[in-house]
């Protein structure tokens, strides 16, 4: 008896919720109004305050990690009073973009601006976004942002545009100086007691390793080497898994290979190459030259590996380690001891060409800054957008104020003082102070003025004092000027790279993407077994049968038609 | 005679034995588990960059007070203070309330309902409709952008309603029922005899609710992101963290956020400085369940 | 009278009687069916297609595809056997440390003692997971302390590297847990010990009692209901084994017992966009409580110990 009740009380509870969401999702429905004088109550209770009387605000929701700035952040009030616009910024914090943006869906409550990173396509899925092709005609900096192909490549399947790519445009020249990206490193201290020899294969750059680590056990202090380190943590495990593409001279295309010639996608998890590396990566596990924490270590552990100037060589991507590790590496002098690192181009065969680093920008389609049905002020939002890409505002964001975070010399050039550089890295001073609307459109590259470039870190002259005495010596003794020469450049291969933007967006709706999820678990399990393994041809067999009943397959194919898409794409504009 | 002089002899002996095994064992716990928070102290006082290569045990490598100043530089810090001192005080009187409530009503032993309003609660424990039904229901209910958001949904608690009904079971019937034939409605027996004689319990409850209250922050992220003069403390501190955290994070996100990363250093800070007023206010708590409340006297 | 009503004859005089009690139980489950049943209507999402967009009332329907889905992967049996397995050992093992810490903690003499070490020992559950994880990283790193006193001692001839060896996992989540939360576990007891009545320990030591008889005889007795309801409790919640502290401690080499079944639900659910499958696993693990707590607490019935309801 009791349980009867008790199922009918939860019956009567799961019809009342019916009603009672029914009613919720009907209001959603005619949300725009609503939420619309919502957001806007606050704002102009702001602007009252403000005493312009102008002065908009709009609300901004970055799902991604980031840093928020101060409400008197003093660049942010100077492009208002330049622009009558101010952004109240937030980003994700400790949700994935997915269950955010889910919520505000769910909500059918958005901020004006929003970049829905991962969760991108619900929200165009919900008809959250405002099309933005009818506006972009108005306001010349946004139109000149990317080109007509870049724009239509935008075009989702209705034929609209709804986001804008913030990333990797560049402005009139190219001004790279780091390469940003993934490559074999390696400490200049190895270098230099090689003699500066030309490392160009994978087997090199090991012996390279093992006969310094054989003369030079231990740092000055006495502390071991670690000649090569591997992070695999969780997502990071790229630093392991990623580089047989890059070993058989393509570039990063992600999850796959896209054959030039015969455009077609291939696996590069079961490639003769991709054996072979992993098959070194053994050879070299028992040899005691792979760090036996590769495995197990978290990315604060290798971080601090990295920081203590022990770890000769890995592969990372810059992002990844050296904004964090040079730090720590020069306030214990280490860097003019050697420990900083350099790339190699490095490839599986001697004389292949390689793909380390490729020139010019990526638009990621897959997701950007968008205005949402919420935004009562469309036009407004976008001529903000506009007024950011002007040259002054843009200095102002990513350089600062002049004479205060940089100085001009005659020439027009900008540079800063070891203090200035000094202060734009400080926390505290960059919530007060700086504001580079980091999720709105910008460029790298050269400025308009065409002296300067768009950012700091690619100006020439900035770059340079940045770098160490031993960083400088190895690049001349390679002869080159920066860490890309390093590498050499090349172009981007072909009009459908990179496919990455495209698997990045896959979710386990398609066979294709089921496939590639349980690729991705399968190798995250079996990769660190096969290094470590006594028997690496057994090991190696277990692994791709495993790996062959993810089906593959399934993957590949998607990712060929979607290849063949963007080729169909692309011939139109030839 | 001779034999128990004997058997006391050996007790004591046992006795010196088990106190200086206990005392060691105590020791040894307490170092165990100060340790990381002495840790974590010792990094809260450690240079940022310094601290990154690791090492760092007791003592800080290159002392500064920088983490301190970082995290309270923080803006809106004040704001989310105070809410979090409301929310905390509010919160944890209203759950005090609520669950007291509950819980006399389901302790009384006549009660009708009893099994059926335990069962109703217990079962609260185990289901959970997620985060989105959720979230549109205090949409709904007009929660959202609320203050009450805070403390009205987690008001009652079947945890909370289960420790204090088994310390009210402990009570002994006979002082309910000699008040009600004193003439004492429940009103009266709740207020005048149960509660003074549950202080321990309510102690420990209230401790319970304060610092779920205290250290609470993805409501004030969920439902009140729009409100930033709701928000509070835990919330601002997160999202001065949140940048380290990489869960569910991916390469594309981090390339860009790359260089916003908060050092460890700032994390250790953020936590000593929340775990401070709430380590205060147990001293408070304490005392009225370790020095030992007497209520047996009543009880026989 | 009480056997009277325990057979529960509803009679107008006693629903006058208790009309105080009924009147604030109403007000109580109408708060229990808005604030805890009605999000419930949010189960429906396992039986659906969902996606936000069409929210719960238009997504499609797909019937029982999603509890398929998740019973047919053969992970996710796995990451069952992992939850249940962490589970039950967290469960025995903090259970038993706080029960133990609390009555040795009660058995210090000097007051001041007892207040500092119970002070300090609760400090560790103000602690994040990123930091207590962090913590053991180091100390179990192969130049750690453990591994240290391992090579001095001679119990080990190279430095083990304890994450790599899926053996070794469940203990040291389970240790985490022990460490982390003993502290604050214990003060449930600590504080129904001081309900027990000083009277029985003077009775005791009269009655010439040792330490282990005043434990065994009064103080166990004395919070035996607060463990069982404590035990009836956690029983239901061997499903939820955690998230954080497996997802910061796991990697590649001990994924086979590190996944939760959270961490799954995050990894398949809704990092792929996918709402339902979360939910169908948020209502198996629902279901598998009730079922356990159930049959729990008709145990206890049968036993005559305190129950849940």
């Amino acid at each position: 008896m009791k349980t009867k009740k008790v199922l009918s009380v939860l019956l009567a509870a799961a019809v009342m919720s019916t009603m009672f969401t029914g009613c919720g999702g009907g209001d959603s429905a005619q949300t725009g109004t609503q939420s619309g004088t919502g957001t806007d109550a606050s704002p102009s209770g702001d602007s009252a305050s403000s005493g312009t009387g102008e002065l908009k605000e709009f609300t901004a929701f970055f799902a991604v990690p980031g840093t928020e700035i101060n409400d008197d952040n003093e660049i942010q009030q100077m492009i208002a009073d330049m622009t009558g616009v101010k952004v109240k910024e937030t980003w994700l914090t400790g949700q994935t973009a997915q269950e955010a943006v889910g919520t505000l869906i769910a909500g059918g409550e958005y901020p004006d601006f929003i970049d829905g990173s991962d969760g991108a396509a619900q929200l165009y899925d919900a008809g959250a976004l405002v099309a933005l092709d009818d506006y972009i005609d108005k306001y010349p900096n946004i139109k000149e942002f990317l080109t007509e192909e870049e724009w239509d490549k935008l075009r989702k399947e209705d034929g609209h545009i709804y986001w804008i790519p913030q990333f990797s445009n560049i402005y009139g020249e190219e001004k790279a100086t780091v390469h940003n990206d993934e490559a074999f490193w390696i400490q200049t201290r190895v270098l230099e007691w090689a003699g500066y020899p030309e490392i160009h294969t994978m087997d090199q750059y090991f012996d390279l390793i093992e006969s310094y680590n054989e003369a030079n056990p231990t740092m000055e202090d006495g502390t071991a080497n670690i000649p090569y380190t591997i992070l695999c943590e969780d997502w990071r495990y790229f630093c392991l898994e990623n580089a047989p593409q890059f070993l058989d001279g393509y570039p990063n295309d992600g999850s796959c290979i896209v054959d030039p010639d015969t455009l077609t996608i291939i696996d590069y998890n079961t490639t003769p190459t991709a054996k072979r590396y992993f098959q070194k990566l053994n050879e070299e596990f028992h040899k005691g030259i792979v760090d036996p924490e590769s495995f197990t270590q978290n990315y604060d552990e290798y971080i601090s590996k990295l920081s203590t100037g022990r770890v000769l060589g890995m592969i990372d991507q810059w992002w990844d380690f050296a904004y964090t590790a040079n730090d720590a590496l020069k306030q214990q002098g280490l860097d003019l001891k050697g420990c900083n690192y350099v790339p190699l181009p490095i490839t599986i065969e001697e004389g292949m060409k390689n793909q380390w680093h490729n020139s010019g920008g990526v638009v990621n389609v897959s997701s950007g800054l968008a205005i949402t049905t919420s935004c009562k002020d469309v036009e407004g939002a976008l001529q903000f957008v506009n007024d950011l890409l002007d040259q002054e505002i843009h200095d102002l964001r990513n350089w600062g104020v002049k004479d205060v975070d940089y100085l001009v010399n005659e020439e027009g050039e900008f540079y800063r003082t070891p203090e200035m550089r000094m202060q734009a890295s400080d926390i505290a001073y960059k919530a007060s102070h700086v504001c580079t609307y980091s999720y709105f459109p910008q460029y790298s590259g050269t400025s308009r003025d065409g002296i300067n470039a768009m950012k700091p870190e690619n100006q020439p002259k900035e770059f340079y004092d940045g770098l160490s005495k031993n960083v400088q010596e190895c690049f001349d003794a390679y002869g080159a000027e920066t860490y890309v020469d390093m590498l050499g450049t090349s172009e981007a291969p072909g009009p459908w790279y990179p496919m990455y933007t495209y698997s990045n967006g896959m979710t386990t709706a398609t066979e294709g993407g089921m496939a590639w999820t349980k690729m991705g678990e399968i190798k995250h399990e079996y990769l660190p077994k096969i290094v470590m393994a006594d028997d690496f041809e057994a090991a190696w067999e277990d692994y791709m049968k495993v790996y062959e009943e993810c089906n593959p397959q399934a993957f590949i194919d998607e990712m060929q038609a979607e290849l063949d898409r963007r080729m169909e794409e692309a011939a139109k504009y030839n | 005679m001779e034999k128990m002089k004997k058997n006391k002899v050996k007790t004591s002996v046992w006795d010196k034995v088990f106190v200086v095994c206990n005392t060691l064992f105590m020791i040894a716990f307490v170092v165990i588990t100060l340790y990381p928070v002495l840790n974590t102290l010792a990094i809260s006082f450690n240079d940022g960059t310094d601290a990154l290569r690791g090492g760092i045990y007791l003592i800080p490598r290159k002392w500064t007070l920088k983490n301190y100043i970082t995290v309270l530089q923080k803006q809106n810090l004040i704001t989310g203070a105070y809410i979090t001192v409301a929310r905390t005080l509010v919160g944890t009187l209203l759950a005090l309330a609520a669950n007291a409530i509950l819980a006399f009503i389901v302790s009384r032993k006549n009660f009708l309902f009893k099994r059926g309003l335990s069962l109703f609660w217990v079962i609260t424990m185990y289901v959970n409709g997620g985060m989105i039904p959720t979230f549109l229901l205090y949409k709904s209910i007009g929660l959202t952008n609320s203050f009450w958001v805070y403390v009205i949904p987690g008001m009652f608690s079947a945890f909370n309603m289960l420790v204090i009904r088994t310390y009210m079971t402990g009570i002994p019937d006979s002082l309910e029922e000699s008040a009600q034939l004193d003439g004492a409605g429940y009103t009266t027996i709740f207020l005048k005899i149960i509660s003074p004689l549950c202080k321990p319990v309510y102690a420990t409850v209230a401790l319970f609710v304060a610092v779920g209250q205290w250290n609470s922050w993805f409501d004030a992220m969920l439902y009140n992101r729009m409100s930033s003069h709701l928000t509070t403390l835990q919330y601002e501190l997160m999202k001065l963290l949140s940048s380290v955290s990489n869960q569910g994070s991916s390469a594309e996100a981090m390339k860009n956020a790359a260089g916003t990363v908060t050092p460890t250093s700032v994390r250790a800070a953020a936590t000593i400085l929340t775990m401070l007023p709430i380590v205060c206010l147990y001293p408070f708590l304490q005392r009225y369940f370790v020095t030992g409340l007497t209520i047996g006297g009543v009880k026989e | 009278m009480a056997s009277q009503e325990k057979k529960g004859t509803v009679t107008w005089k006693e629903i006058k009687k208790q009309k105080v009690l009924i009147l604030w139980s109403i007000v109580i489950v109408a708060y229990g069916i808005v604030f805890c049943y009605l999000p419930l209507g949010g189960w429906l999402m396992a039986f659906q297609n969902y996606r936000p967009k069409d929210g719960l009332f238009h997504s499609a329907f797909v019937g029982m595809a999603k509890f398929k889905q998740l019973f047919s992967d053969d992970t996710f049996l796995q990451v069952i056997r992992n939850t249940l397995a962490m589970g039950v050992i967290n469960l025995v093992v903090t259970f038993i440390a706080a029960i133990v810490f609390a009555i040795l903690l009660n058995e210090v003499k000097s007051n001041g003692g007892k207040k500092t070490v119970q002070t300090i020992s609760y400090l560790p559950h103000f602690l994040s997971w990123i930091i207590v994880t962090g913590i053991l990283h180091d100390a179990l790193s192969s130049s750690g302390i453990i591994n240290e006193l391992l090579l001095k001692f001679n119990i080990l001839d190279k430095p083990l590297n304890f994450f790599a060896h899926p053996q070794y996992f469940w203990p040291i989540v389970a240790f985490a847990n022990v460490w982390k939360e003993t502290g604050w576990n214990a003060i449930i007891y600590l504080s129904a010990i001081t309900a027990i009545d000083p009277s029985l320990y003077e009775a005791a030591n009269m009655d010439g009692a040792g330490r282990w008889a005043r434990i065994r005889y009064v103080t166990l007795p004395g919070i035996k209901p607060t463990i069982m309801i404590l035990l009836l409790m956690n029983v239901g919640n061997v499903l939820n084994a955690g998230f954080e502290i497996q997802y910061l401690l796991g990697n590649g080499l001990v994924k086979s017992v590190s996944e939760t079944i959270d961490i799954y639900v995050l990894k398949w659910g809704i990092s792929q966009n996918d709402f339902s499958i979360g939910t169908a696993a948020g209502i198996f693990k629902s279901f598998v409580s009730i079922v356990l707590i159930v049959i729990a607490n008709q145990i206890a019935k049968k036993n005559g110990e305190e129950r849940l309801f």
